[in-house]
């Protein structure tokens, strides 16, 4: 027999084992003592999780009773994996990969819905000619797969072309093949990969790349329209049934939230507190990191953490149209009373919308330092 | 007394074919019992799919990704065998080195050892660096040194461990180097040599597929089973698995194909051993 079949089922059983084993702490607990959460991030430390770095410093998790833990991802841990197994209550993940989790069988539920844009791009070097989903068809095509190509493949299909024809190739985690010319266009977020290729010098003439030397496209733009719901909070049905666990979903909620509005009105700070926290790319990146996840986040126009039902009805119409998704999911994989308890319980002395935000310009150096 | 040989082997063949069929039933009828155990238990305990899909939802899996999953085999497949063929190439060749000069045997056994003993997943993203990940030649690289210690080894062992009493009959009748090696040593070796082509073709199919989670075409198997998993897509990511197991036993089955059309007589032995 085939060994892989082997080392599979070894890998299945240590999965298994590894469920079985991680512990469930005590949810609600008595007398005044702290609640334990263990939140678990969809990537490793970085500024796109800043808020809650700044929940956990600045005390308000604390003023809420939760003793929060934050489990950082990164390309080896599946964090939808991790919280419908119970390895964590709560965590983070695009929608739409929470969707697909929902149609492979768990109970998982988008809670509150932090980032309100889509922060994902295709880059391409401005020699290649590619400006426009038409012109990516038939050229060497990056993309992290994994749940990260739906929008990609989306806009794909939207200009005509076939994502299983199409010559799509498994990027790695950073730029280095883009770079080297091994793909022509480059799956690249907006706050972390892009900067990427402008944090390296260009090897013939010795500068760092600028945004000129670049074609972006960007899956918001209304000609192209196939931009989906990301960054979101995500928890088990299973696990908001059980008595007093609600609560616990709304208080978290609410201090996150304190979070991300004082990483809104405090940019450099919390891209410092990142990088205390333990990032693998240092200062500048993370500068620049915060700026833009600021940049998807404000203005929220119903308030930070609130859904917007156009964008959630439009993430479900392109993952259906599109094949992302068997069905349209029910109506349990969304809730946004929590959400919206957590915001009331903010009051009207923050300001909750930013709608006077404006991202500032962060000027990057060779390697992110 | 050619014809005595050829007779009696192929008797033993005609026997074996019969056995074959009849040492086939327990194994297979194990197999089938397992599947339908699986199914049902699945189906009775309410186990959630993402942890273990039903044998039937992988089945569909496998009709419905077909189109993609044909791609990936012939891919994956295609690095397996050029590693492979790599890999059999440089081996014998050191293996023929190392029998003939203990100068060779010095230096090229450590390498062979070495090779052998490189963490495979630690090389993946290596080969990845040298050939670029998207060029199949980074797998072809991992394959290679995967096949390359169990071909030397063998093949070195059934090149020297001859009859010493047959090398000094040869030697009796003032056979060449070239003679005794052509007459003696390399039918010596060919039963060695099937044995690492065998552990070797399931070798290959692993170390193409782990090779790939670090980068190919979207269709790769290995590429394919870890992003399916990643969407919780479970049932095609066994899919993939069970394209990947199939692709391991028909080079299996391959091997054991030409070994029986090659060194006929060994087939014949073992059937009349046991």
């Amino acid at each position: 027999m085939g060994k892989s079949v082997r080392l599979t089922g070894l890998f299945v059983i240590a999965a298994i084992v590894g469920l079985a084993c991680s512990s469930t702490p005590g949810s609600s607990s008595s007398g005044g003592a702290m609640t334990k959460v263990r939140f678990q991030l969809q990537w490793v430390v970085q500024a796109q999780f800043a808020g809650y770095n700044a929940a956990l410093d600045q005390g308000y998790f604390k003023d809420e009773g939760l003793d929060v833990t934050l489990l950082p991802g990164g390309p080896d841990i599946n964090n939808l994996q991790v919280v419908a197994s119970g390895g964590a209550e709560l965590g983070t993940s695009w929608v739409p990969k929470t969707l697909q989790s929902r149609e492979g069988g768990t109970d998982l539920v988008s809670i509150a819905q932090i980032l309100q844009r889509s922060g994902t791009r295709m880059v391409a070097f401005k020699q290649a000619n590619i400006t426009d989903p038409k012109t990516m068809l038939g050229k060497k095509i990056g993309s992290w797969l994994g749940g990260n190509e739906p929008e990609l493949f989306a806009a794909i299909v939207k200009a005509g072309g076939d994502p299983t024809k199409e010559n799509v190739i498994k990027q790695d985690f950073n730029m280095n093949a883009f770079i080297a010319g091994d793909i022509d266009v480059a799956q690249a977020m907006i706050y972390n990969e892009y900067a990427q290729v402008l944090e390296t010098k260009n090897a013939t003439t010795g500068q760092l790349y600028s945004p000129n030397d670049l074609n972006v496209i960007d899956f918001n733009d209304p000609s192209i329209g196939t931009a989906m719901l990301q960054d979101a909070i995500i928890a088990r049905e299973s696990w908001l049934k059980q008595a007093g666990n609600e609560d616990i979903a709304v208080k978290f909620l609410k201090a996150a939230f304190r979070g991300w509005i004082y990483c809104r009105d405090n940019s450099q700070k919390c891209a410092d507190l990142v990088v205390a926290a333990g990032s693998e790319l240092k200062k500048g990146h993370q500068t620049w990191m915060m700026n833009e996840i600021n940049g998807l986040i404000w203005p929220s126009p119903n308030g930070i953490g609130q859904l917007d039902q156009a964008a959630w009805d439009n993430t479900i119409n392109i993952a259906t149209t599109y094949k992302v998704l068997k069905a349209a999911p029910n109506q349990g994989a969304v809730r946004t009373d929590l959400a919206k308890k957590a915001l009331d319980a903010l009051g009207t002395s923050v300001d909750t919308k930013g709608a006077s935000f404006k991202p500032t310009t962060v000027t990057l150096t060779e390697g992110g330092n | 007394m050619t014809t005595l040989v050829t007779a009696r082997a192929s008797r033993a063949t005609a026997v074996g074919r019969v056995r074959g069929l009849t040492d086939a039933a327990p194994p297979l009828a194990v197999f089938i019992a397992v599947v339908a155990i699986w199914e049902a238990a699945l189906t009775g305990l309410n186990v959630r799919q993402f942890l273990l899909p039903k044998p039937s939802v992988i089945l569909s899996a496998v009709g419905d990704q077909w189109s993609v999953l044909q791609q990936g085999l012939t891919y994956t497949g295609s690095e397996a065998l050029g590693g492979l063929v790599v890999g059999l190439v440089l081996g014998i060749a050191a293996a023929f080195a190392i029998a003939r000069w203990s100068t060779a045997r010095e230096l090229l056994m450590p390498i062979a050892v070495g090779a052998s003993s490189i963490p495979i997943i630690a090389f993946a993203p290596i080969t990845s660096a040298w050939f670029s990940s998207q060029s199949p030649l980074a797998r072809i690289a991992i394959v290679t040194v995967m096949v390359f210690f169990p071909v030397v080894v063998n093949t070195v062992r059934g090149l020297t461990n001859v009859d010493p009493a047959a090398i000094e009959l040869m030697r009796s009748y003032a056979a060449s180097d070239v003679a005794i090696m052509r007459r003696l040593r390399i039918p010596n070796a060919m039963p060695y040599f099937f044995t690492a082509l065998r552990i070797a073709a399931t070798l290959a199919v692993i170390g193409a597929v782990i090779g790939e989670y670090f980068g190919g075409p979207r269709y790769a198997l290995g590429i394919y089973i870890s992003s399916e998993a990643y969407v919780f897509r479970y049932a095609n990511a066994w899919a993939g698995i069970l394209m990947a197991c199939l692709l391991g036993i028909g080079f299996y089955l391959v091997v054991l194909a030409l070994e029986r059309l090659a060194i006929p007589w060994q087939t014949a032995k073992r059937a009349a051993d046991a």
